[in-house]
């Protein structure tokens, strides 16, 4: 000990061997806590659930047997399993691609200072902050046949009582869950983009007005270039999103009519808690994860290649 | 954000909050609220109205004290009380706390009202946990699974037992039964609820029944026995205006007033919203002379000709019920029914008390619009057979550290005196089903048309048909709901009901055929539960 500071032994021998191994030691220390919450809570259940998926559990059947592929392969027999996909596609395609160009059509158009710009942008973002079950039972009463102000509009501007049930017939329901969809999710995109418009270089746009580019020239040159990795982040997140889209689903629809409008989350959900056929919701909500997977890989290879 | 920015986005946010609830009130209400006057008298009507509402409150605070003396000098089943031996034995477990599962809403006023009476009586707290009646199925097999022993109390609807038997979710009562309950008290359950099935499976009780839910037709007496109407109606059809005996008649009659009337009154509604349209198929395909497999084979015949009849027989009334009927649950009947915007009604037995004004100012009823048909209401079974639609039980969890006082409190609850409490309390939604209920002089007395009103209960239920309850009996149920909602949609109806029997097809498959065939075989041997025109009584 000297002026009350303690030195490091400099002396080799088992002393330097212990300090070494609690110098590797610490940081796993440190982390350990967090490993093994994400042990028990992520990994434990991914790998038990991966074995459920290959038995046949079933809350009716005493045994539980191994059936290895068996429910992947009834899974693609299985023609309201297909059908979930379909209408989980023409959400994820037809609803983000709406949300993508509204998103983006208003953010090209609010990037611009003008007066009210705070008001507006404020206004556009609350769809977002509300839960989706709350959205759901409240656009579920907009599409009321019978007292709904959607009917009620229609009714005032064809001149007579309109009485559609909107969320009773497989087409207007889709669309009905379409628009519910983009009416909440429209303002994220927009969000970002807003964002990413607002960081572009003015001087860009500049030099394109004096070489005397046109406004459709400097958007399609320019603008969505420059905006591409903010595009693909946008559409990842909400891709991602909508295929696991389930809470309007259950509050507009619950599904139907019949099964007309069951999402793949949808399906899990029935399959695994309301008929506990543990196994195979086990096999489908697999096939999701590795969906989201393999088009999660393809758009950060997307990514990647348009940041190089 | 700066402060600026966040102050506008939250009046905003507050601004869309209001607007939201002023779109759900507009959306919500039955017709737009004119205001065509502010008339003094009005006012002072109001007032008195209000004074008249208070003296009702205090009398019927007085009615229920008098209620608890009444029943308990009233029912007594047999050589001892049940009730009084469940208190005196549960004393040595005061201090405990139960959990015990119900259904959420109002169907949990029930034990929230009796769980301080039996603290007060035994020491043992009640702590409620209120389920979604989805939820009461999924929550209490997973805790179960998952060996969480988080409830004491477990409730069920037949619907469930074999699935919760299977999977050792109940725990057999025999031995409890045996050690405190008063034996008569098992005869005193109106024969279908202590039926093979309800509660029970062959001699092994696994709950105490404790509700009596049956489909009953509600008709409006007014339009029914209206001159005009009476002598229009015979003109058009031939025959006179009467409660439907049969379903060509319902439609008739439907259809009648909904051509005089709409859009300010309609025929008639049923309940038609996924999750809850099935339970208006079981009971009708029955009565048209419909069975569900056949025994032999496990072959599935929804979609025989009396599936599809039954089925095209549903969709037809849709056209001559208020438009967006497809979309209707419980509450938007009951709403439309109590407004008088109904002639007819099939449902469950509450709206029939509520529609008479029974319990009109309690608190616990202040959302269930105020009726405007008191006095005017008939009741009759539906026609064919009343589908025995959901319904519960009360059983003790295997996993539960209490079970002895668990049983205890249940049997107290299910006892004939504290039921008849229950079911005659105006905000829960127990229905009688013990004898002791229907012939309750007490019960009798609770609005003009009670004795009218339990008769049909009663009638209804002992020609009635329980849902299929076999193994997968929601998946089951659930292939039926999915046929009629696409049939409404407008998928043709043996199509629809092709694709629901190849779905049964399919699960009696999955669960093993033999194994099904068995069980079904089992089930069947309920009067209640083999379907065809009329019960067999054995």
């Amino acid at each position: 000990m000297e002026d009350g500071l303690e030195l490091a032994p400099t002396v080799e021998g088992p002393y330097s061997k212990i300090k070494f191994s609690r110098k590797r030691l610490t940081p796993w220390l440190f982390v350990a806590p967090c490993l093994i919450i994400i042990l028990l809570v992520t990994i434990f259940p991914t790998i038990y659930s991966l074995g459920l998926s290959f038995t046949r559990w079933e809350i009716a059947l005493p045994d539980k047997p191994f059936i290895g592929l068996g429910n992947y392969i009834q899974l693609f027999q299985d023609s309201r399993f297909t059908h979930s996909i379909l209408v989980t596609a023409i959400v994820v395609v037809v609803g983000v691609s709406v949300e993508l160009a509204l998103g983006f059509g208003l953010a090209q158009t609010l990037v611009a200072e003008m007066r009210g710009k705070r008001i507006i942008v404020a206004a556009l973002l609350l769809p977002v902050m509300v839960m989706p079950v709350v959205v759901g039972y409240t656009w579920r009463l907009l599409w009321d046949a019978q007292y709904g102000p959607i009917n009620q509009i229609i009714g005032w501007i064809i001149g007579r009582p309109f009485h559609y049930t909107w969320l009773a017939k497989p087409p207007t329901a889709i669309f009905a869950i379409l628009v519910t969809e983009i009416w909440q999710w429209t303002p994220f995109m927009f969000l970002v983009f807003l964002s990413g418009l607002s960081t572009l270089d003015p001087e860009l746009f500049e030099a394109a007005d004096i070489d005397g580019a046109s406004g459709w020239e400097k958007f399609y040159h320019l603008t969505i270039p420059l905006m591409r990795p903010i595009l693909i982040v946008a559409v990842l997140i909400r891709g991602l999103d909508a295929l696991k889209f389930f809470d309007i689903i259950f509050t507009l629809t619950g599904g139907g009519p019949g099964n007309s409008t069951e999402t793949i989350s949808f399906y899990i959900y029935q399959t695994g808690y309301q008929f506990f056929r543990l196994g195979y919701g086990a096999a489908a909500s697999f096939v999701l994860l590795i969906a989201l997977v393999i088009i999660l890989t393809y758009l950060l290879k997307l990514f990647r290649a348009t940041s190089e | 954000m700066n402060t600026k920015n966040v102050k506008t986005f939250g009046i905003l946010f507050i601004i869309s909050l209001l607007l939201m609830s002023l779109a759900a009130q507009c959306a919500g209400s039955a017709e737009p609220q004119v205001v065509e006057k502010v008339v003094t008298v009005e006012v002072e009507k109001e007032v008195e109205v209000e004074k008249i509402v208070t003296v009702e409150v205090e009398k019927e605070v007085e009615v229920e004290k008098i209620v608890t003396k009444e029943v308990e000098k009233e029912v007594m089943v047999g050589n001892f009380s049940s009730a009084s031996r469940a208190v005196e034995e549960a004393k040595q477990y005061a201090g405990t706390t139960l959990n015990v599962v119900w259904e959420a809403g109002l169907q949990s006023q029930d034990p929230l009202t009796m769980g301080p009476q039996w603290e007060a009586l035994t020491g043992i707290k009640i702590n409620v946990i209120e389920l979604s009646y989805n939820d009461i199925y999924s929550n209490q097999l997973q805790d179960h699974l998952t060996g969480g022993g988080s409830y004491d109390v477990i409730t069920f609807s037949p619907l469930w037992l074999i699935d919760f038997v299977n999977a050792g979710v109940v725990e057999p009562l025999n031995p409890y039964i045996e050690k405190y309950m008063n034996p008569a008290d098992l005869e005193d359950y109106l024969p279908v609820y202590g039926a093979e099935g309800y509660a029970r499976l062959g001699d092994t009780w696994y709950g105490l029944p404790d509700d009596g839910d049956v489909f009953v037709l509600y008709y409006r007496k007014d339009l029914f026995e209206d001159p005009d109407n009476m002598a229009e109606f015979k003109a058009e059809y031939g025959y006179d205006l009467a409660p439907p005996k049969t379903w060509q008649e319902f439609d008739d009659i439907g259809n009648f007033f909904t051509n005089k009337y709409a859009p300010d009154l309609y025929g008639g509604a049923i309940q038609r919203l996924e999750g809850q349209v099935y339970s208006f198929w079981y009971g009708p395909f029955s009565g048209n002379g419909g069975q569900f497999f056949d025994p032999d084979t496990m072959e599935p015949l929804i979609n025989s000709d009396v599936g599809v009849q039954t089925l095209t027989e549903m969709v037809n009334q849709n056209k001559w019920m208020p438009p967006g009927v497809e979309k209707w649950g419980f509450v938007e009947v009951l709403s439309a029914w109590m407004d008088g915007q109904l002639a007819m009604v099939i449902t469950w037995p509450p709206i029939g008390r509520w529609s008479a004004g029974y319990g009109a100012t309690v608190e616990q009823l202040a959302w269930v619009p105020s009726t405007k048909v008191a006095g005017k209401v008939g009741y009759v079974p539906p026609p064919g057979r009343p589908t025995l639609a959901g319904g519960f039980s009360l059983g003790i969890s295997p996993d539960s550290k209490n079970k002895e006082a668990a049983y205890l409190f249940i049997q107290w609850m299910n006892s004939p005196e504290i039921s008849l409490q229950r079911v005659m309390l105006p905000y829960a939604l127990r229905d009688p089903f013990r004898l002791s209920h229907f012939e309750s002089p007490l019960y009798a007395s609770l609005w003009p048309d009670a004795p009218e009103y339990l008769e049909t209960l009663k009638e209804g239920a002992l020609k009635g048909q329980f849902e299929l309850g076999i193994p997968g009996a929601r998946e089951y149920a659930e292939a039926v709901d999915n046929a009629a909602t696409a049939a409404m949609a407008g998928t043709d109806p043996q199509e629809a009901l092709d694709t629901a029997a190849q779905r049964w097809a399919d699960i009696t498959e999955r669960l093993g055929l033999e194994q099904q065939k068995e069980n079904y075989r089992l089930w069947l041997e309920g009067p209640w539960n083999k379907p065809g025109p009329e019960v067999e009584l054995p």
